[in-house]
């Protein structure tokens, strides 16, 4: 009924406020019948009074009792029951719970719990609505009178000796839940917990829920340690101590906005249950305080933050590359000057933008390059093999060169022991160097290439905050460390690139220009020059190709070759090639290149370190040792600033100390993977090969400038835009992925508005999140409409995202056909439909994105593939969540089963204690599945934690599980009246 | 006045009498045959469902050993083996309990089906509750495949056939009933409408509802676009 209830009202909705004369005249007439049949009603129940008259309610949604006995509640003590809602007559609107929607919609009018009509009969007046009021936000109350209302209450409505046996627990529950209302608004500061949590993921959440979820986790344990059940028959409503409600009542809340999805048999044990725990509550308080102490022993460490420190470590490390590397290029300033103009809103949505934005942006190009130079070589190497060998002109001459001067004992010690060599080429401040080769003016000054050519100084936008923004970076950067005051008014266009000479003055790739300028007063700015940027690195690698086709391109100036071959079959040492091979790039390119060579990759670039530069070097395996000992461990790979920042707090700086500690060690540390890899690196061991037909992982395409949307039309639009330009990525690639992955920068919150890099990001929180497809696809339709389901389920903020990122992962080549297998059974019912009426409207579901006729035929394609009985319960489309009130439960975003196993073998493994907030999402995400009745996921949760936790070797972890098996049974107990089984 | 209102609230549960009769219904499936206008999702859900209750309910009383072995028989149904019981007796009150929750799924008003195996005292040691919950907006544009439905119905039978590996043994001598928990005030109206003349519903007692020290293991959810649905078993600890 309640779900009718609901259906009848959201097709009533859009009628509020203007119906004709129809309705008019229902209206009219429903409330003639009210009236006459109330006198026939009072006859029938014997009791009757007028305590509720001048009051006429509204009832909404799932009541308990419901709106048929309120009505007749209100026929008998004289009030008035309206069918529909009017403004002006309605005077109070009783419901159990609303969507954030209709709370919005109905600010200001009194929205109250049917316990008020119920209670005050009882109390035989008409009580105040003030304290069962639904949603306590709507006015803010004292905690004092919130104490002294509850006392009121509880000797008001309690009959102590009631005769009747059946009644104590429905006063009990009425108790404890009119004054939960109340309490709402304080209550997060009452116990405690939510003290400046204002961060991360919880941000997302509606607050209702964030609050209530939350607190559950702190509330089960009482439960937990409840009596046995048959000390509820020497209840009486004295017991139930004021004080102690605080803590229980959060729970019991949480049970009640729970009602309308456990409106059944379970509802009544559920009640049971609840005033249970009112009484039993206050005596084992102590106890599940020291619980919580043994079990996080340092929960004041990490203050305010519901987020591991990693993660937000993590964040930054993202924010500040992608900050450093977005640039928009002078073409482009046109773009932004028009955008500039007020009122101009969702820069980022309008038409054309993307494409814009990946026509200038400087990573776009760079990101494309290697992709177009990795295909250069498969070419190449394609060609050779086609043409059954080809000529090496760089190699000729060389072998030319060898037989004019016969090298040493070393070239043929070479030969013998076929020690492999591996090249790794860079051409020297790259960006720089190509501006500068048509002008010998610059050469040996400070240059730095940016956008900016002015004097470094702009006039500052109003809604910016640029120095609390420098004060955040200077928290996170260590070498924004000497940040005048005067930057506000600094250039704030990144440097790209620049030139020995101006690193010397302390000028770095990244830094604003404004800030360089400072720096060095006579840097000079040298503007983008895209065109020959690609020259010049097509004839590097056209040069290198010379050589050898063993080439893997890293990026546009960086190569790898792989020379194992090459020297022995030339005879000459690697100082001889690497020598070479410099003086051929600079000749053909005008610009100098470092070599640095070594037995593995990971050598080779640490050579080059030290070969630039304009130089090279060599490093000989029995020299490996004592060279990698004092390199810092921030030049290995992946090694990043959070991991030498947590690298620095175990006393490590260089490769020698990283030396020092034992793999285990480091897999306690940094999570076995990682772990494993440190120990690996720092000795010198990388067995990656060249590989010069690099396997693409993902296809995506990014964007986190100038987004500024303010409708979520325009985000889906946008959403839309970007499928497209992934489309057009892919099927440039061949490819199609499988999985997409949505990842949103938003506003961090108490971040300015308006960030001090114009159309910038600013300081941000990153998202992101995932759907697997049952097919591979590269339809930018489809993807638009799988990005746009998860960018529902996010539940953004529309106005604070500053970043979108689509990602396609999980690729294979788009020849294989898929198609091979059709469905084995005859058409379905979809096919009929969609043969007979092929044409939706799309904007016929009000509920429906924009994109909804490619949502059906996501489903339609998705379930016509599926065959495999084993893989369908992954293949679910996700299209319910849509009409679910309530969203799919998700921990730190993942909801799919074996997203959620990785994440918590993850957490079990990476970190030696469990911090107190993960424990309690982890109880909240299983709290939400028994209210989303999936009892299956919860039970393998289940299992897999045990598994995990209970074989850590820290007893901890064996102690979080079976807080967390707690918590959880108590809340199966209550739902179903029984705990799960483990074993 | 209290007690009159939460009497109405609480929600009933509901038990057919044990009868028998025969007459088998597999595989009327024939959806392919409706057009758009025929289609009313309420009853196409109720069919779905119904019939699979109707597999799953033979197949849990043959892997829990309510009857002997020997009265059944193996079927192909959804594509996969399942048995099925050659009783008429039982098949037709198998048949007539469903015939009668079909109404109340159409409606949304069933909220579990639950098949309860009791020793011989009439205890219950094992309840099989299939917790159905239909989206709130069921609509022509909500709606899948049903041959994805298919599949998920085809998982939970599947898990069906392998629970005796999680589950005890049942003491001999056991017999079986089906309870309804209905949602809301569904009551009053099944008492009005008997779908098949003298086989009304009956409250459930107390005693079969409730099960003293059960231990809840949780066998499969599926969720679709027209229904959501999981299975899960209470069971006594202590069966002797």
């Amino acid at each position: 009924m309640s779900r009718d209830g609901w259906r009848k009202k959201a097709s009533e909705d859009d009628g509020w406020g203007g119906r004709g004369g129809y309705m008019a005249a229902k209206i009219s007439k429903l409330e003639e019948q009210f009236q006459k049949d109330a006198p026939r009603e009072k006859q029938k129940d014997g009791t009757s009074s007028c305590i509720f008259s001048g009051v006429a309610i509204y009832v909404n949604g799932y009541t308990d009792p419901s709106a048929d006995e309120l009505r007749r509640l209100m026929m008998l003590h004289g009030g008035q029951f309206h069918l529909y809602y009017t403004r002006s007559k309605t005077t109070h609107i009783i419901a159990t719970n609303l969507p954030n929607s209709k709370i919005q919609e109905l600010k200001g009018e009194k929205v109250v719990r049917p316990e008020w009509i119920t209670d005050s009969i009882k109390a035989g007046c008409q009580l105040s609505y003030v304290q069962y009021q639904l949603y306590a936000k709507q006015k803010s109350l004292n905690f004092t009178s919130i104490c002294a209302r509850g006392k009121q209450d509880l000797s008001s409505t309690n009959d102590p000796f009631k005769p009747n046996p059946s009644h104590p627990q429905s006063d009990s529950i009425k108790n404890g839940s009119c004054s939960i209302i109340e309490e709402d608004a304080e209550r997060p500061r009452v116990n405690g917990i939510h003290d400046g949590d204002d961060d991360d993921a919880c941000a997302l959440l509606p607050r209702g829920s964030q609050d209530t979820s939350l607190t559950n986790g702190y509330v089960h344990p009482v439960n937990g340690a409840l009596k046995p059940q048959d000390s509820f028959a020497e209840h009486s409503p004295h017991v139930v101590d004021i004080g102690s409600h605080q803590s229980h009542l959060p729970q019991t809340e949480s049970r009640d906005r729970e009602e309308p999805s456990c409106s059944s048999a379970g509802s009544k044990s559920n009640f049971h249950q609840r005033s249970l725990i009112s009484t039993a509550s206050p005596a084992k308080q102590p106890g599940l305080h020291s619980m919580q102490k043994d079990l996080h022993p340092k929960p004041t460490s990490n203050p305010g933050t519901s987020a591991a420190p990693q993660k937000g470590n993590l964040h930054d490390q993202t924010r500040v590359r992608l900050n450093g590397s977005y640039h928009m290029t002078p073409n482009s300033s046109n773009l932004a000057d028009s955008s500039h103009q007020p009122g101009r809103s969702g820069k980022g949505a309008e038409a054309g933008v993307i494409s814009e934005f990946f026509s200038h942006s400087r990573l776009h190009h760079i990101s494309t390059w290697r992709n177009e130079f990795s295909e250069y070589v498969n070419a190449l190497q394609s060609r050779r093999r086609a043409a059954g060998g080809a000529v090496f002109s760089g190699k000729e001459k060389l072998k030319k060169l060898k037989a004019n001067c016969s090298s040493g004992i070393l070239s043929l010690w070479f030969m013998f022991v076929r020690q492999s060599c591996i090249l790794h080429v860079d051409m020297d401040c790259f960006f720089v160097s190509v501006g500068i080769r048509h002008r010998p003016d610059l050469i040996g000054k400070p240059v730095a290439v940016t956008s900016n050519r002015g004097p470094g100084r702009v006039a500052q936008r109003p809604g910016s905050n640029p120095q609390l923004e420098f004060q955040y970076y200077q928290r996170k950067q260590k070498q924004y460390r000497k940040v005048d005051l005067d930057l506000a008014a600094l250039s704030m266009a990144e440097i790209a690139s620049c030139s020995y000479e101006a690193r010397q003055a302390g000028v770095r790739n990244g830094m604003f220009f404004g800030r360089a300028k400072q720096l060095c007063p006579d840097l000079q700015s040298v503007p983008y020059d895209f065109q020959a940027y690609k020259e010049v690195a097509l004839s590097m690698y056209e040069t290198l190709a010379s050589y050898t086709h063993n080439i893997e391109a890293l990026s546009c100036d960086e190569a790898l070759v792989d020379a194992t071959n090459l020297l022995v079959e030339l005879g000459v040492t690697p100082d001889d090639l690497a020598r070479a091979i410099r003086e051929d790039i600079k000749e053909k390119t005008g610009c100098s290149a470092s070599v640095g060579m070594g037995s593995n990759i990971l050598l080779a670039r640490m050579a080059t370190r030290k070969a630039k530069p304009n130089g090279q070097y060599f490093l000989r395996s029995e020299e490996v040792d004592d060279f990698i000992r004092d390199q810092p461990v921030s030049s290995l790979p992946g090694v990043g600033r959070s991991m030498s920042s947590k690298l620095t707090s175990l006393r490590v700086s260089t490769c020698g100390d990283l030396q020092q500690l034992s793999i285990s060690r480091l897999q306690r540390e940094f999570g076995p993977r990682t772990g494993q890899m440190l120990f690996r690196f720092c000795r010198g061991l990388y067995d990656r090969p060249v590989r010069s037909e690099k396997e693409r992982k993902s296809v995506s395409a990014e964007m986190n400038y100038n987004i500024r949307f303010t409708q979520v039309e325009e985000a889906e639009t946008f959403l839309t835009n970007l499928s497209m330009e992934v489309q057009k990525r892919l099927e440039g690639a061949g490819l199609r992925g499988r999985r997409i992955t949505l990842k949103v920068m938003v506003r961090k919150p108490g971040a300015p508005v308006e960030p001090a890099k114009y159309g910038g990001h600013g300081i941000c929180d990153n998202f992101a999140r995932s759907v697997s497809l049952a097919q591979p696809t590269d339809s930018g339709q489809l993807i638009a409409a799988e990005a746009i389901k998860l960018f529902h389920a996010m539940k953004l903020d529309v106005k604070d995202m500053r970043g979108v990122g689509l990602q396609v992962q999980q690729l294979e080549g788009s020849h294989a056909d898929p198609s091979g297998q059709g469905p084995s059974r005859g058409r379905s019912i979809k096919d009929l439909l969609l043969a007979k009426q092929p044409a939706h409207s799309p904007k016929k579901d009000p509920l429906a994105p924009q994109g909804w006729s490619s949502v059906i035929r996501t489903g339609f394609f998705k379930s016509k593939n599926v065959q495999c009985p084993s893989s369908s319960s992954t293949d679910v489309p996700e299209t319910l969540s849509k009409f679910n009130p309530r969203p799919v439960p998700t921990l730190a975003g993942a909801y799919e089963f074996s997203d959620i196993r990785t994440l918590l073998r993850e957490w079990v493994t990476t970190i030696s204690e469990p911090m107190e907030e993960d424990i309690l999402q982890v109880v909240k995400f299983c709290t939400e599945l028994v209210e989303d009745k999936d009892l299956e996921k919860l039970y393998l949760v289940i299992k897999y934690m045990k598994r995990l936790m209970q074989q850590s070797s820290e007893s901890v972890w064996s102690m979080a599980f079976d807080f967390i098996l707690d918590n959880v049974q108590v809340v199966v107990q209550q739902t179903y009246g029984s705990t799960l089984k483990i074993t | 006045f209290s007690s009159h209102y939460f009497n109405l609230q609480c929600n009933m549960i509901l038990q057919k009498l044990f009868k028998y009769s025969l007459k088998s219904i597999f595989g009327y499936f024939t959806m392919a045959t409706l057009t758009r206008q025929d289609l009313n999702f309420g009853q196409v859900v109720a069919d779905i469902l119904c019939e699979f209750l109707e597999v799953a309910i033979h197949l849990i009383l043959y892997v829990r050993d309510v009857y002997p072995s020997g009265i059944f028989q193996k079927r192909k149904k959804y594509n996969v083996p399942v048995q099925m019981s050659c009783h008429p007796d039982l098949n037709q009150y198998i048949q007539d309990t469903l015939h009668c929750v079909k109404p109340l799924i159409e409606k949304n008003e069933a909220e579990k089906v639950v098949v309860v195996i009791m020793d011989k005292e009439h205890r219950p040691v094992e309840r099989f509750v299939f917790e159905i919950s239909q989206p709130p907006l069921l609509s022509i544009s909500s709606e899948t495949l049903l041959s994805h439905v298919e599949q998920l119905l085809r998982a939970i039978i599947l898990k069906i056939s392998v629970c005796d590996a999680v589950l005890d043994n049942n003491p001999p001598g056991c017999t079986f009933t089906v309870l309804v928990h209905t949602r809301e005030a569904a009551t009053r109206n099944m008492e009005k409408v008997q779908v098949i003349k003298d086989f009304p519903w009956i409250v459930a007692d107390e005693q079969e509802v409730h099960m003293e020290e059960a231990k809840l293991i949780p066998l499969k959810t599926m969720t679709s676009d027209i229904l959501k649905m999981q299975l899960y078993v209470e069971e006594k600890t202590q069966k002797t």
